[in-house]
């Protein structure tokens, strides 16, 4: 009997050592990209309105990098490239239960140097994320990792688009609401 | 059996307890103070801070002095007035490098500057001396009949204006605009007249502003050649360079190139590589380059951590303190092919498109570009010399030709790892004298490439200006010129740390004639010590396995 609580713990513990080891890799999932950050970030836009059938809208580009510039100190160039689409947000954020996770909104989609000079797309792995909370964020977050898919394809026989630089709120100067996205 | 049942047992329990740590609670509800992190910047709003320049402390008020209290026609009358006072102002700039855009270089004995190299941007001063003489300290130079002896063609206003107002326009032959014009061509934009007399009236030192209204927009515009001098430099935050800093050091382009006589130190022409005779005493003239890291820093200026003084024998300083160039604003240029200049749309008009950026990135008149912002250097040994490749020097088409070359070496007790940027592009050249061709670019007549679109005018009087022969056949060939990188100087807390040179990979791989602990590997090293890992495990095992075989003996 000891032995099995023992295996028992032992088997708990292997498990949280494996979940720790893996859980950051598992929860997001790094692409490289052939393109510079800026033709990254506007390329994962244009890729981003052209599901606008499915809801998705830009509500924001950031550059966190400014942030860290404007306090005196260096880092490599990063832009976050935020969406939303209503068709996956609107059902979470009418639950109590999973109101929560507008936490997650929007949908952020992050591109950035390395040391090694070349350009990463960052993404949520949303796929692995709903499947925690329950089958119906399951099902949501499910479609959203199909969706993400496609925002990060890189082809490179389009055109480079051109940058957006919209604000938090839409391009618009609006208050967000449907500008937004969200 | 008993044995076998409790281990199935233990191993449903191991996957039972897996899964149930792989469910965690939906949210866990706790009460938690909201601290407002410092929310990244977005883009759309920010404006740039404005930030004081510095005020001026002359004992001269110019606005006070009767010479240049009546209105000029033009610039060489404001060199005129300067000079009733300046006296030998005029003879001085003649002879530095700004003037003459001269300099033989004394190991290679090569002639060099503007005048006479070659380079991957626009190609060549030849021809084009109305509009590359934007940048020249004259007035009036548009031709190889300019009279480089006549002090009233100074123009001492294109590093003395204090007022920014001072603009003198490609086109124009080094003279700003007398009249109202309109500028950029076609814009529908106009400047109104250059207003000579106020800008004379508020001369002053240089600054970097002044300095950079050449520097800062070398090679056709602002960032596009140095890669560590753009305008974001004017009034630079702290993280862009140090020394800079609007709001701390706020250091002048003077305050590090000294000048004597109006001979600037510290050009790119004569750099100095590497330097061991500690810091330089300022107002000491013993002939070293006071432009330099050690000239104010000393031999060892690391206190904190002094192992870092042991890399100064083989590093500039600036391989480790310039971690990466085009940190400001803009994107650097990074490459340029003039091979495909001259597509036009088809109703045969000029075609300009735009990166995602909103750089240019194909303009009919110049090819196609690409940029890059926080650029990782590439690293090169660097004695201080470099030869150029110039006109009349044999290139062969089938290889990247170097127009310059960094000498040096890791034997070389002169050398260090320098950071640069290296600018590729394409251009043309005559496919059977082997030399590098240079055109007409820009300017009146119809030979002009920017006017026509025509390579075969262009090359032809382009080379006709020089001593080169041109057999009139040409094709374009992939060449690279290295600039170092010695600006844009971050703060110490962001230099290169060890582990971006010391792993494999890291910043210097592929630099011949170090070895550097973490990137480079001794096989028979790694063979040992990865045997002796080995062996360890093997022992371990088996003497775990001997020890569990003998307690099942003994029951």
């Amino acid at each position: 009997m000891v032995k099995t609580i023992l295996g028992f713990i032992a088997g708990i513990a292997l498990v949280m050592v494996i979940a720790i080891s893996f859980a950051g890799s598992l929860m997001m999932k790094e692409h490289e990209s052939p393109f510079g950050v800026e033709e990254t970030a506007a390329r994962v836009q244009a890729n981003i309105q052209s599901l606008e059938d499915r809801g998705w809208k830009l509500s924001a580009l950031r550059d966190p990098a400014r942030a860290v510039a404007a306090s005196g100190s260096n880092v490599l160039p990063v832009l976050l490239v935020e969406a939303c689409s209503t068709k996956y947000s609107g059902p979470l954020l009418k639950d109590d239960e999973t109101r929560i996770l507008s936490i997650l909104m929007p949908c952020t989609i992050t591109v950035y140097k390395k040391d090694d000079g070349k350009t990463y797309i960052g993404t949520m792995n949303a796929g692995l994320m709903g499947r925690m909370f329950g089958a119906k964020v399951a099902s949501i977050m499910g479609e959203v990792a199909k969706d993400q898919a496609k925002f990060v394809e890189m082809d490179p026989k389009k055109p480079a688009p051109l940058l957006i630089k919209t604000g938090p709120g839409g391009g618009g100067g609006g208050a967000g609401g449907d500008a937004a996205g969200c | 059996m008993m044995n076998a049942t409790r281990l199935k047992m233990g191993y449903v329990l191991f996957l039972v307890g897996g899964l149930l740590l792989s469910v965690p609670g939906f949210a866990t509800v706790e009460k938690s103070s909201t601290s407002a992190a410092a929310p990244a910047a977005s883009i759309a709003p920010a404006a740039a801070p404005q930030k004081a320049e510095q005020k001026s402390k002359s004992t001269a008020d110019h606005s006070k002095f009767e010479e240049l209290k009546r209105n000029f026609r033009n610039g060489p009358e404001v060199t005129k007035a300067c000079l009733k006072c300046h006296t030998e102002a005029g003879k001085q700039v003649q002879h530095t490098k700004h003037w003459t855009w001269e300099y033989v270089n004394p190991v290679t004995k090569q002639k060099l500057g503007k005048k006479h190299v070659i380079n991957n941007f626009c190609t060549s001063v030849k021809t084009n001396q109305t509009f590359c003489s934007a940048c020249h300290v004259g007035y009036g130079w548009s031709d190889d009949s300019f009279d480089f002896s006549k002090e009233a063609n100074v123009d001492c206003l294109a590093c003395h204006d204090t007022t920014g107002k001072y603009k003198k326009i490609p086109g124009l032959s080094g003279h700003p605009n007398y009249k109202t014009m309109e500028w950029p061509p076609h814009s529908g934009r106009f400047r109104e007249p250059t207003d000579l007399k106020k800008i004379a009236q508020n001369v002053g030192k240089t600054s970097r502003a002044s300095c950079g209204a050449c520097h800062f927009y070398g090679g056709g515009g602002d960032a596009v050649k140095h890669g560590d001098l753009d305008s974001s430099l004017k009034t630079p935050e702290r993280y862009l360079d140090v020394h800079m800093d609007a709001e701390g050091l706020n250091f002048s382009c003077g305050e590090c190139h000294l000048s004597d006589a109006h001979k600037v130190t510290g050009s790119r022409y004569a750099p100095t590589a590497a330097e061991k005779k500690g810091a330089l005493l300022r107002g000491k003239d013993d002939g070293r380059n006071p432009t330099t890291c050690r000239a104010c820093h000393g031999d060892a200026p690391h206190t904190e951590y002094a192992k870092l003084n042991d890399h100064t024998d083989k590093l500039a300083c600036q391989t480790c303190h310039i971690p990466e160039f085009a940190r400001g604003r803009l994107p650097t240029k990074m490459t340029w092919d003039w091979s495909t200049a001259g597509r036009l749309d088809e109703k045969g008009h000029r075609i300009q498109a735009k990166n995602s950026g909103g750089q240019v990135a194909y303009d009919s008149k110049k090819g196609d570009f690409t940029y890059e912002r926080y650029v990782k250097p590439e690293y090169v040994w660097f004695n201080g010399d470099i030869k150029y490749t110039l006109f009349g020097d044999r290139v062969d088409g089938s290889d990247r030709v170097k127009i310059n070359e960094f000498m040096g070496g890791p034997d070389d007790p002169n050398s260090r790892i320098w950071p640069v940027k290296v600018f590729r592009g394409k251009q043309p050249y005559d496919v059977e004298n082997k030399t590098l061709a240079v055109f007409h670019t820009a300017g009146k007549g119809d030979a002009a490439f920017w006017g026509n679109y025509n390579w075969d005018k262009a090359l032809k009087v382009g080379m006709a200006s020089t001593a080169v022969a041109f057999s009139g056949k040409y094709d374009f060939v992939e060449t690279e010129m290295s600039w170092p990188i010695t600006h844009m100087v971050a703060p110490k807390e962001d230099a290169l740390s060890c582990v971006q040179c010391h792993k494999e990979n890291g910043r210097l791989e592929g630099l011949k004639g170090i070895y550097m602990p973490g990137n480079n590997n001794w096989p028979i090293i790694d063979f040992l010590g990865y045997s002796v890992a080995l062996l360890a495990l093997i022992g371990v095992l088996i003497h775990g396995g001997i020890r569990y075989l003998t307690s099942r003996k003994g029951g």
